[in-house]
């Protein structure tokens, strides 16, 4: 993740994002402060997930062993470089994981140029609107956020405040001085971000099935533990099973 | 009623790296290697198996790019031209070690193992390598299974059902004209799995696939017998769930099997170790140190001073390590049989080039397992298309969104090294969606320009070149293997658009990316 990125959360959505990422922050520490340990915890994190998971992809790189320690030479024969856009007004979103989506956009030079003449125009935003409910309701979320981006921005990783929602990313001009008016100028379809705990969380499961679980492996796996005091959680450190519940 | 059943599934895949118009080219190599060092191996064991009656049983993933090269008569024929520079060096390797205790033997062993591949190749099998796995496909002993028609990691293109539904279509067809049959397995390149996939692949009759533990764990509803059974998603596609344990005891390169002190070091290789000059006159003069085989030094630890490889030792290791692997299975098949209402089943799936290329002795490992298993009766080993005929019920769970990437989810496949390409991986997809739109009943010259614009669609949608970019090793080559199609299609678009063809250029380009000949550009039409 890109510092920037993260400069461009409230302090609110920075709280939010760490404790997500399992780092347990004081109130009231600086900005910058927190961004670096967000970035840190992030590294850190990746590296172990590298280290924990990453098995098959690192044997498929081998299987590309006989490859040359220079690089390929760049000059394909292609003629006319790369078109870096294609001049349209479009955007698409692609869920990475449950905490980040890609998204790509693009604005038509004639459309931007319009906007850009229009003196009113505060300019571009992406707005991300979830479409449903979270599976777990963990507090209360705004259902939309807006991301402020330059007229030459065209793509962005988005940190997306909670797993298992669906929701859309809308390509926005705002309209300046109109009591905060916009128009849409083009919107993703809707996509899901992957849930990071267990479907039946806080339902009953038969202790066969709760056994049966274990013996898959599930406390080694990197599934969320969603709330304290459910009492039939997955915990980090095994399985609660019914005859354990504290109630 | 027995204790468990044991499905190994392995998924043989090389992306598409023909390219007849050098007179050699390195990343062909990948491919060759590939046949020597795993495909060639594998089908040894088979034949050994098969020569003292040993029942075996697995799934084999057989990609269609991999399927497309194993039957092109051009790479056969620079295989033989790759094997005699390989015999050429093992000559000179015994020239210079062959009085040497330690490394003597070795080097008289590469000898042996590279004229048994080309004796193999040209004179047991005719270069027909897809024959011999039909072989044992047709003796049931094999069950193939096919995959994306370019490896592309399906989740990030979810939102747009005509690209899932090409890959799928192209692969289903390149299967049965390579084998006769279609396939009832579909391996997900990279195990990349999304709710909805199975949509697309029941639509092609598609009966099963295979997902992570992790996917099918978060899974809705939760799987109510773990992995040990698969589960029938809502599409009615039913889905196999890797086993976690057995995966990482072979998959893992800290603690798992291959890398055992005795095992033969995958890095220290002399095309590292030695001149350039003297390799230069056996290999392609290219300036560049490649792997080239010959390894001479066991694991032995994390140090750079290592011990000569001793094959008798890492062959009993082998042995060793097979029958602990089956022990463990069955420990746990025990362990979940009381809380089954049917025997357990473990699906371990594993890149095929792991056993052979990386891990030299995973073909002894494996041949060492089956016969294991065939004197133990403890397991029943099993094709995943067995398993279905005796368990066709399964419990519903639509499995999440997971791979087995880093992450578990589109880590590897979508980050900055690499996300460039879906801008233009996308336009591509919708302007051929639109180009099948426009041009539905065409023949002739123009329907091979739509198939050969088809055919270059699904090229730049390749998983492997994103890996590529991200691991950093061979970045640009793998850059341009997204670039050239991508622009291919390009010059493609603007000639139907302006209604001008250059059929030199175009018979040109389909001589060299001449997979998929059955292709049939109407599958991008828009899903109604």
């Amino acid at each position: 993740m890109k510092t920037d990125r993260l400069e461009a959360l409230s302090l609110e959505e920075l709280y939010a994002l760490a404790d997500k990422t399992g780092l347990d922050l004081p109130a009231g520490l600086e900005r910058s402060f927190v961004v670096e340990e967000i970035l840190e915890a992030l590294e850190e994190d990746s590296e172990d997930r590298r280290a924990a998971q990453g098995e098959a992809v690192h044997i498929d790189e081998k299987k590309y062993s006989g490859m040359r320690i220079g690089d390929f030479d760049e000059d394909p024969g292609l003629g006319e470089p790369m078109a870096t856009r294609y001049n349209e007004t479009m955007i698409r979103a692609i869920v990475r994981d449950p905490s980040w989506a890609f998204a790509y956009w693009d604005v038509a030079d004639t459309e931007l140029e319009a906007i850009r003449g229009d003196e009113a125009s505060a300019g571009l935003f992406l707005r991300v609107a979830e479409l449903s409910p979270a599976v777990e309701q963990l507090d209360s979320h705004r259902e939309y956020f807006d991301i402020p981006i330059a007229d030459n921005d065209l793509q962005w990783y988005i940190n997306l405040p909670r797993s298992g929602v669906r929701f859309r990313i809308d390509l926005c001009a705002r309209k300046g001085g109109q009591g905060g008016k916009f128009r849409v100028l083009a919107r993703s379809s809707e996509v899901e971000s992957p849930r990071q705990s267990l479907a039946s969380q806080g339902q009953a499961l038969d202790p066969a099935t709760y056994e049966l679980l274990a013996l898959s492996g599930v406390e080694d796996l990197p599934i969320e533990v969603v709330s304290e005091g459910n009492p039939l959680r997955i915990l980090p450190s095994g399985i609660s099973r019914p005859n354990d519940r504290a109630d | 009623m027995n204790s468990g059943y044991l499905a190994i599934v392995l998924n043989a895949h090389m992306p598409f790296v023909r390219r007849p118009e050098y007179p050699r080219f390195l990343e062909e190599r990948w491919f060759f290697e590939a046949l020597s060092e795993t495909y060639l191996p594998l089908l040894r064991v088979f034949r050994s198996l098969e020569a003292d009656s040993i029942p075996f049983y697995l799934t084999l993933s057989v990609s269609p790019t991999l399927a497309a090269m194993l039957g092109d008569k051009v790479l056969g024929e620079r295989y033989v031209d790759y094997l005699d520079a390989q015999l050429s060096l093992a000559s000179a390797e015994e020239e210079r070690i062959g009085n040497d205790p330690a490394f003597g033997p070795l080097a008289r062993m590469y000898r042996s193992l590279y004229s048994a591949d080309k004796d193999d190749f040209q004179e047991l099998y005719g270069r027909d390598i897809l024959s011999a796995f039909d072989y044992y496909y047709q003796k049931g002993r094999v069950e193939l299974m096919t995959s994306g028609a370019t490896h592309a990691f399906l989740p990030i293109f979810r939102d747009c059902r005509e690209a899932v539904a090409a890959q799928v279509e192209t692969a289903i067809i390149a299967h049965r004209k390579a084998f006769g049959k279609r396939p009832s397995g579909f391996w997900l390149p990279q195990l990349g799995w999304y709710p909805g996939v199975g949509e697309v692949l029941r639509s092609y009759n598609v009966q099963y696939t295979v997902v992570t533990t992790k996917g099918a764990m978060l899974g809705k509803p939760t799987p109510r017998r773990g992995s040990f059974a698969p589960v029938e998603c809502l599409s009615g596609l039913i889905a196999f769930i890797r086993d976690a344990a057995a995966t990482k005891a072979v998959w893992s390169e800290t603690s798992g099997y291959p890398s055992d002190p005795v095992y033969r070091d995958f890095y220290r290789d002399i095309g590292f170790d030695l001149s350039s000059d003297y390799l230069n006159a056996h290999l392609e003069d290219s300036g560049d140190r490649i792997f080239t085989g010959f390894k001479y030094w066991a694991v032995t630890g994390r140090t750079q001073e290592k011990r000569p490889y001793d094959p008798t030792a890492a062959s009993a290791r082998a042995a060793q390590h097979a029958e602990h692997f089956f022990a463990d299975r069955c420990a746990s098949a025990a362990a979940a049989a009381p809380f089954m209402d049917r025997p357990p089943l473990m699906v371990c799936p594993f890149d095929a080039e792991l056993f052979g290329h990386w891990w030299f002795e995973g073909p002894a490992f494996l041949e060492a397992l089956f016969r294991h298993a065939a004197a133990s009766g403890e397991l029943v080993l099993t094709t995943l298309d067995d398993y279905l005929r005796d368990y066709p019920e399964s419990h519903s769970s639509e499995p999440e969104f997971s791979s087995w990437g880093d992450g578990g989810f589109a880590e590897v496949w979508l980050d900055g090294s690499n996300d460039w390409i879906y801008r233009h991986v996308g336009k591509a997809v919708d302007r051929m969606s639109e180009l099948a739109e426009r041009f539905p009943d065409e023949s002739g010259l123009r329907e091979r320009i739509l198939n050969q614009a088809a055919r270059e669609v699904l090229l730049a949608m390749c998983s492997d070149w994103t890996l590529l970019m991200r691991a950093g090793k061979s970045a640009g080559f793998a850059r341009r293997q997204v670039q050239e199609p991508i622009a291919n299609f390009g010059r493609i678009y603007d000639m139907l658009c302006s209604n001008t063809v250059s059929t030199e250029w175009l018979t040109r380009l389909e001589k060299r990316d001449n997979l998929f000949p059955s292709i049939n550009y109407r599958m991008f039409r828009r899903k109604r």
